[in-house]
């Protein structure tokens, strides 16, 4: 009973701190989804190629070739005519590529040999790589078709040039670029989880004591353990808000961009996010533990800025360590808090089955360091040194 | 009432002062606190800054325990009926402790839900308190930006909520103005003529002249004189309390010389 009114005034309380709020509600669950996620989002567009979306393209000597005009356009490549100075345009960006259909093209198309074009292009540009890409590929198309009709015309069957028959098979169920942004996900939930209980955390127990009013509030005729679990219990609210908030914000995120075009089939449709919330949740316990025990060791809210600042590399430690080394999902590595959870939650994002045995170890191991938390906590609100 | 005998609390030097390697001395904060407190009195802790005031009251508001002594608030003992004792007992420490972003009235409701009041009954009571403290007029206002004397009473009606038989008050005065002082000289005599028992640390020899019944004077750690205003003036054949304090703790040192000499 004391432990719920202890709960209910801190978290109402805390909802009148403006920092507070903004790190639980904004900064987790919308700004760093915005800035992770969505500068990942733009990148992966930036790099995929529409071939439906109709694009202009200068072309010097646009008359030499009509053949080859007319496919362009019936590939969505409307032809326009060349700027004046090609180099320096296509340098300064205000051209993206030029075709350059050399004088002799025609001649050398209807002798039979290759026929000169020159695509201008500027490869430190990204959108002008993109552009010369996808006028690259509609040329090797043109060229097979112009190839096959040679040797046609040859007496050769076409296939005679095709020695071999490479198909990709990818066993990943995912696709290569689908995996940076699969790890996001779980980075994106701790990260947000942890910030959001951070200031709640510091506030309910270094701040409590920096105020001096832990004084009075352990003479009154409660347990400290109710104390202690109430805070614990604060904490938790704002970790489990600030998670859910998260887990929208990127379902609404990824609504808004075509993830299709990320290769692969990497997910984030509303049962995905409720499956890694689900398996992330042992994690809200871990966390709000984690944060009140470290808390509750310092004696004031600068000092614990300082210690559970340094504790933010915790939660990141997993995401770069799963970057650069390739730390598989095994057994042993399942009932470590955190680790678990973001391969847990890559896993998901990636449509791959998880065993029952993993799902269970993680959340045994993470429960277990939570009550071992929970434990010192108490413990630490039993000494006497608290007051001084 | 309170019955305190031969209290004694002591705490590790902090680790930054201390040799290394060589065992820290242990800083003796209370070495020997023993008197008495009776119901409807107001009992005057007299000593000057880290006599070892603050400490005392801390044993005897269970929240440090006494490594030696016991001491008895309303019959429970504070080291084995520590709710009991929490129960019978209004602390207020020397700072207000008030959380800023609560108003008045929400500081006090929380202690008294904690106490245990339903929440119409902690509604009544915070009324009341309001209203006997004068405090209406700052009653709803968040408490950052409070005045000091505003602050006092915010944290005076909190250690009252549950009507304790015996408040403790660590200098209640510390900060306040003349007439925030005079107002809570008032409420500390009619809480007293009501039958409970009060107890008042301070520094200020005035103060205590002004307000107590009974004086306890502490230094390093030691009462050195226990009695009526009168008594005190008595028996160290002084006429200001003031003169009868440096007499009282000068005896005291002599006392403590002669031991160890002898």
């Amino acid at each position: 009973m004391n432990l719920f009114i202890v709960m209910f005034k801190e978290i109402v309380d805390n909802l009148r701190d403006r920092q507070t709020v903004f790190y639980a509600l904004l900064f987790g669950p919308v700004l760093l989804p915005l800035l992770l996620g969505g500068s990942m989002v733009a990148s992966f567009k930036q790099l995929s190629i529409d071939f439906d979306q109709i694009t202009r393209l200068s072309v010097v000597n646009a008359d030499k070739a009509p053949q080859l005009i007319e496919f362009l356009y019936s590939n969505n490549v409307d032809v326009d005519p060349a700027p004046r100075n090609v180099q320096s345009s296509v340098r300064y960006g205000d051209t993206l590529v030029v075709l350059e259909i050399k004088d002799d093209f025609a001649s050398a198309l209807r002798a039979g040999e290759p026929a000169p074009l020159t695509l201008h292009m500027n490869n430190a540009d990204k959108d002008s790589s993109k552009a010369a890409r996808r006028i690259t590929t509609l040329l090797r198309v043109y060229e097979q078709t112009i190839n096959a009709l040679r040797l046609q015309h040859r007496g050769i069957d076409p296939l005679t040039f095709d020695s071999l028959n490479i198909i990709q098979n990818d066993v990943s169920s995912d696709g290569a670029n689908g995996q940076l942004l699969a790890s996001i996900l779980p980075f994106l939930f701790i990260m947000s989880m942890v910030m959001g209980g951070f200031y709640l955390a510091i506030d309910t127990t270094a701040g409590e004591r920096e105020r001096q009013s832990l004084e009075p509030l352990l003479s009154l005729p409660l347990s400290r353990t109710a104390v202690v679990f109430g805070k614990y219990g604060a904490t938790l609210c704002f970790v489990t808000l600030s998670g859910l908030l998260t887990a929208l914000s990127i379902y609404t995120l990824f609504k808004l961009f075509p993830v299709e075009l990320m290769g692969g089939q990497i997910r984030f449709d509303g049962k995905t996010l409720t499956r890694a919330f689900l398996l992330a949740s042992p994690l809200l316990l871990f966390i709000s533990a984690l944060l009140i025990t470290v808390s509750a060791i310092t004696r004031s809210t600068k000092e614990a800025q300082t210690y559970l600042g340094l504790l933010m590399v915790i939660p990141m430690a997993p995401f770069f360590l799963l970057q650069f080394l390739n730390v598989r999902s095994t057994t042993m590595s399942m009932p470590i808090p955190m680790l678990s959870q973001y391969q847990l939650l890559e896993s998901t994002v990636l449509g791959d089955t998880i065993p029952w045995l993993h799902i269970a170890l993680s959340a045994a191991g993470t429960l277990i360091a939570t009550a071992v938390l929970l434990f010192l906590a108490s413990h630490l609100y039993r000494r006497e040194r608290l007051l001084h | 009432m309170i019955i305190a005998r031969q209290l004694r609390k002591s705490f590790k030097p902090a680790s930054r002062l201390s040799g290394k390697g060589k065992r820290a001395k242990r800083i003796v904060a209370v070495d020997d606190v023993s008197f008495d407190a009776a119901d409807g009195s107001i009992t005057g802790l007299l000593g000057p800054n880290g006599a070892g005031k603050s400490t005392t009251l801390r044993m005897l508001a269970t929240l440090v325990s006494p490594e030696h002594g016991h001491a008895i608030i309303d019959g429970f003992d504070v080291q084995h009926d520590v709710l009991e004792v929490r129960q019978h007992l209004g602390f207020m420490p020397h700072n207000a402790g008030i959380y800023p972003r609560l108003t008045s009235r929400e500081n006090i409701h929380y202690y008294a839900r904690l106490c245990g009041l339903d929440n119409r009954q902690s509604q009544q009571r915070v009324g009341e308190l309001i209203e006997q403290l004068s405090m209406s007029d700052f009653a709803d206002r968040r408490t950052a930006g409070f005045s000091q004397g505003q602050k006092t009473k915010v944290a005076l009606a909190r250690a009252l909520v549950h009507q304790p038989q015996t408040i403790m008050l660590d200098e209640p005065t510390n900060g306040l103005d003349v007439m925030a002082t005079r107002g809570l000289r008032d409420i500390i005599r009619t809480l007293a003529a009501n039958g409970h028992c009060i107890v008042f640390s301070s520094h200020i020899m005035q103060e205590v002249a002004a307000l107590c019944d009974h004086i306890a004077i502490i230094s390093n750690g030691v009462i050195a004189m226990e009695d009526t205003l009168q008594g005190i003036l008595q028996r160290t054949a002084q006429t200001d309390l003031e003169d009868a304090f440096v007499v009282a703790t000068r005896s005291l040192q002599d006392n403590a010389l002669d031991t160890n000499r002898s």
